[in-house]
């Protein structure tokens, strides 16, 4: 028996191949739509049945200026469709911001890098999202566009401010995450990324930490942590850098330092790991990074 | 003078397994990849309750739901039981008892729309008291999970040789300790998958991943209501099976069932989450020990009762004891032994049997405890396993002659090759150096049955061996080839016998219908059970073929030999004729015609355990040593594994690659149950069901494998050979246990060693340590 054609259970309606940004926003602007970049999260959220697509698929893979990593001397623009394996490949990230290619480099599988965009990691606003990490430290700003009717219009919003709670953001349902941006943070800048995990793919962080600074005459200034999976969203621990901020690294204050991270962080038991787990790596990895820094 | 060929020999060499080529070029042909004209997709209701009186299943809108064809329930089944004590309906009627039962299921014309239909059923139920572990099911008023089982005790075994108070007396140190091993699970890249297909006359063809097929025979046709000489089992290729597959689960008689009602071929295929969930698991554990010993650290008694979490059906995992019993009852010397074992009901998952079977549990305990044991005693880890050692063809206590094993050869060359005791005296100095970094080695021996079990009234398996007029032979053999290669080992067993090409020959292993009996692939016995029939067979259609090879030469046949598709001259190696030839002249003879076939049946010189457990189950018995030496960084807890030196008894190496890759994977798999493999299951209900949180060692984690092999030449298995396959997954775990030990002075006795763990127990010696 052949089964009627309307009668299959289908997923979707409509598939917008867009090859423009202006194409893309426009098949938002209808509504009910769902962008799919590398698509490594978003499949197997809607297997699980952890998320419902909208009707109009809209395919932003093959949009040409999405894909673009632009190395000003000021500021660096990532598309949003670059992926984690581009920001590998590039020469000049890895000097840039080596936390983020360290990231990058430890963000799941070869194969899923090969796939997965760094618009995706911020779209999907995973609290362990490997990428997030060291773009908050990097004060990078998330560029949205939508399409108003007439036109494209923009706004950016900090990395900080972007994530609401696990798997929202102020993203709108009209808006395209269309780059990532962040000032060029000049020449050899400390900055780490740790993430927990014995192997060397396919790990998601227990915790992950980012921490970035400069010294100048023996001082910490410019300093950011944030941390993955010690809480709703990916955070920044304001005050333990606001404790670092302008001292020297002295014993008693790396010990401070812990104490006020510790406080700062909220972590939950999950499957992965217990609060106490998330408390100890965060501990150990703030350390890791402050003897660097010192080491510098 | 005619061409000479000289002998070689394919016993001991490196063969790339048969399988090999179209594996890796993705051309196997699974029965996930299998599609029959008309067929249709089934997918199975599961309960979301532990434990519930069932009162209403209503599947009305699912049957409403175009392009579904039927949904069954326990009403549309036979009463007919499955699971080794027949506890376990494959369709739930009356009662859920653990959160993967089944309740119903769907044909449909496609996946996506059983899928669909699964969420259009209804179910009301009224819960009942839950209980998960056996120390709350054991307690007096708790809830019954089977009625007929009022204590909630779903299997015992008890075992006693000596006497343990004199064992008492005897000792100078008694060393207790608790270990709690943990559900892990099979992790088949192939998920359950199978496909029924039912002629006009009601007869059953069901294309099938089990591990024994002319078992399941028996025991899936009550649950179908037919009698098993009308099922036909078929085995295509199998994506791994492990042991998961040696009992019949209920997705099978379902799909059979599935058929039957719609008249159309059904394939049933679980999701990933599906086979975490509703596939068996390995048995955890509850082990109590105490043991004694005297002060030079010779053993003097073992005390040991088991508990073991059942879940809500009993499948082989209740059996497991009668393997951990031989390892706590005859591993080492030990004089007085007492030993039980229950099998609690629980609303937990239920487990099956998974490659080393009771043992990979009893060694993580007792491998442990010996290191322990050696503390008390003085001595280093060596030192106190070699004095208490089997010997060559020693008596265990339960009556099993150990035949030729060498333990203290594996014992002492790990030691040797890994520079054992130099490494483990320096590293136990530096635990409280202050150093992030620590090392540390551990070794771990075992003993497992080498020649298989007998377990049912037969351990035998059969060949058909034919021969064509162009001297291909084909082999059918009754065992199952699960991936782990012993059609490649019986080709050369029989390559060797007649002196043909390996390509020239072919097995065939997959048809119950085609097939002779053979009790089934686990307790590393196809090569020595199948491997003996195949050369049986072999050796007889050699006998057929050199016979007729005399009457035409001036030559006797015991002067013959076949070598390289020829018939040759023993001695000078001297071309008599060509074999197929040969083969043609005898098949084309008129009325003495004749084609070379032979048959065989071969049953092990075994006995089955009488009612205390005392027999001589296994042909041959086999050791290994794992030495471990490992990085452990003691702020994250995590373990990187620098090397592994691997010795191994095999009797005689038949395929060198095939061997290799056995304990590769074994040891891959030990890895994972010591260090990251952890079903987590809370109140019943599994908690990791993915991958993503359900760590499989992968590739890059793999550390170097050192190993070596000891040929003790057994006198009965094929060619020497003695069974290899599951040593290597028991005996790594409690080496890494150990080695950890070494490195920073904490002792896990509950696997696994998670970071986590491992760093906790760091911080609290270190706390301890500070507070003193």
């Amino acid at each position: 028996m052949a089964l009627p054609q309307n009668q299959i259970p289908t997923a979707f309606e409509a598939f917008v191949n867009a090859t423009s940004i202006d194409e893309a926003c426009k098949a938002l602007a209808i509504g009910d739509g769902t962008v799919v970049a590398g698509g490594t999260d978003l499949w197997v959220q809607k297997d699980e049945a952890h998320k419902t697509f909208g009707p109009r698929l809209i395919n932003i893979s093959n949009i040409e200026e999405l894909a673009r990593i632009e190395i000003g001397r000021d500021r660096i623009r990532l598309g949003a469709r670059v992926t984690m394996s581009d920001i590998l490949d590039n020469g000049d990230l890895g000097d840039i911001a080596p936390a983020l290619c360290e990231a990058a480099n430890k963000f799941a599988s070869p194969q899923i890098r090969n796939a997965a965009t760094i618009g995706g990691n911020v779209a999907n606003a995973s609290p362990a999202a490997d990428a997030v990490v060291p773009l908050l430290c990097l004060d990078a700003k998330i560029e949205l566009s939508k399409w108003d009717g007439k036109k494209i219009s923009t706004r950016d919003v900090p990395a900080d401010a972007f994530f609401s709670a696990p798997g929202q953001s102020v993203l709108a349902v009209d808006e395209l995450i269309t780059a990532i941006s962040f000032e060029h943070p000049g020449t050899n800048p400390i900055a780490r990324f740790f993430k927990s995990g014995p192997r060397p793919a396919l790990e998601i962080a227990i915790v992950s930490l980012g921490f970035s600074a400069r010294l100048a005459g023996g001082k910490l200034t410019n300093v950011r942590i944030a941390l993955g999976a010690v809480g709703p969203t990916p955070v920044r621990a304001r005050k333990t850098e606001k404790l670092l901020e302008g001292q020297r690294l002295t014993d008693d204050l790396k010990a401070a330092a812990l104490d006020t991270l510790a406080d700062e962080i909220s972590p939950i038991d999950d499957v992965r790991g217990s609060a106490w787990y998330r408390q100890h790596l965060a501990r150990t990895y703030l350390q890791e990074a402050l003897h660097d820094a010192a080491q510098s | 003078m005619n061409k000479t060929i000289d002998r070689e020999d394919i016993i001991g060499a490196r063969v790339a397994k048969l399988d090999a080529p179209e594996k890796v070029t993705g051309r196997t042909r699974y029965i996930n990849d299998m599609v029959l004209p008309r067929m249709l997709r089934a997918k199975i209701f599961r309960t979301d309750r532990v434990h519930a009186k069932i009162l209403k299943i209503d599947t009305s809108k699912a049957e409403a739901l175009p392009g579904v064809v039927a949904v069954i329930t326990g009403v549309d089944a036979p009463d007919g039981k499955i699971g080794v004590i027949k506890d376990n309906p494959p369709l739930k009627k009356d009662k859920v008892r653990c959160i993967r039962d089944e309740l119903a299921a769907v044909a449909a014309e496609t996946e996506e729309i059983c899928d669909a239909a699964l969420r259009l059923i209804e179910v009301e139920y009224e819960d009942l008291p839950p209980v998960f572990t056996c120390e709350d099911a054991l307690k007096p008023g708790a809830p019954v999970i089977e009625v007929d089982r009022p204590d909630n005790i779903a299997m015992a075994q008890d075992f006693s040789a000596g006497d343990i108070a004199e064992g008492e007396k005897a000792s100078d140190h008694i060393v207790e300790g608790k270990y709690n091993v943990h559900y892990v699970t099979h992790c088949n890249m192939g998920v359950s998958c199978c496909l029924a297909d039912i002629s006009v006359d009601g007869k059953v063809t069901l294309y099938s991943q089990s591990q024994y097929p002319y078992i399941m025979k028996m025991d899936l046709a009550p649950a179908l209501g037919i009698h098993p000489g009308d099922l036909r089992i078929i085995q295509p290729p199998v994506g791994g099976a492990f042991g998961s597959k040696l009992d019949v689960y209920p997705y099978e008689p379902i799909c059979v069932l599935l058929a039957r009602k719609t008249g159309r071929p059904v394939k049933l295929e679980f999701s990933r989450e599906e086979e975490f969930i509703a596939s068996p698991t390995r048995q955890p554990v509850e082990f109590r020990i105490r043991a004694g010993m005297t002060s030079d650290g010779i053993f003097t008694f073992r005390d040991i009762s088991t508990l073991l979490n059942n879940g809500g059906y009993t499948s082989w995992g209740a059996t497991t004891p009668y393997v951990t019993m031989r390892t706590c009852s005859s591993h080492y010397v030990v004089p007085h032994i007492r030993y039980s074992a229950r099998a609690v009901y629980t609303n937990n998952p239920y487990a099956g049997s998974f490659r080393g079977y009771g043992n990979v549990q009893a060694t993580w305990m007792l491998e442990t405890h010996v290191d322990k044991m050696a503390e008390v005693a003085g001595l280093d880890p060596l030192e106190i396993r070699l004095r208490n050692a089997n010997q060559p063809h020693s008596m265990t206590p339960q009556g099993s002659n150990l035949g030729c094993i060498d333990l203290v050869g594996c014992i002492k060359i790990s030691a040797e090759k890994s520079d054992f005791l130099k490494k483990w005296n320096a590293y136990s100095a530096q635990w409280d150096n202050g150093e992030r970094y620590k090392r540390g080695i551990g070794i771990a021996t075992s003993l497992h049955n080498a020649g298989g079990a007998k377990i049912h009234k037969s351990d035998g398996c059969g060949t058909i061996l034919t021969m064509d007029d162009y001297a291909r032979v084909t082999v059918m053999t009754g065992a199952s080839d699960i991936g782990q290669g012993s059609d490649t080992v019986i080709a050369q067993i029989v390559a060797q016998e007649l002196g043909v090409p390996l390509r020239d020959i072919t097995v065939i292993n997959n048809d119950t219908a085609l097939g002779p009996w053979d009790v089934g692939v686990h307790a590393s016995r196809t090569t020595y059970i199948a491997g003996n029939s195949a050369k049986r067979a072999a050796l007889d259609a050699r006998n057929q073929i050199l016979a007729a090879a005399e009457k035409q030469s001036n030559v006797t046949a015991d002067q013959l030999d076949l070598r390289g598709g020829h018939v040759v001259q023993a001695d000078n190696g001297e071309v008599v004729i060509e074999t197929g030839r040969l083969l043609r002249q005898m098949h084309f003879a008129g009325e003495d015609a004749k084609l070379v076939m032979a048959t065989d049946y071969y049953e092990p010189p075994t006995e089955p355990e009488d009612e205390n457990h005392m027999g001589d189950m296994s042909a041959a018995y086999s050791h290994a040593a794992h030495v471990a030496e490992i990085i452990v960084d003691t702020h994250t807890g995590e373990i990187e594994i620098e090397k592994i030196w691997s010795v191994q008894d095999v009797g005689k190496i038949i395929n060198l690659n095939g061997l290799e890759g056995q304990i590769e994977g074994g040891i891959a798999m030990g890895i994972g149950y010591g260090l990251h493999e952890d079903l987590k299951i809370e109140k019943g209900i599994v908690q990791n069901p993915a991958f993503r949180d359900y760590h499989v060692v992968t590739a890059p984690e793999m550390p170097p494998i050192d190993m070596a092999f000891i040929e003790t030449d057994d006198h009965e298995g094929p060619a020497g050979a003695k069974g290899i396959a599951e040593l290597p997954t028991i005996v790594i775990a409690p080496a890494l246990g150990n080695a950890l030990y070494n490195a920073t002075g904490v002792r896990i006795d509950h696997p696994p060693l998670n970071p986590e763990k491992v760093a906790r127990a760091i911080w609290e010696r270190s706390n301890k340590n500070d507070a003193e």
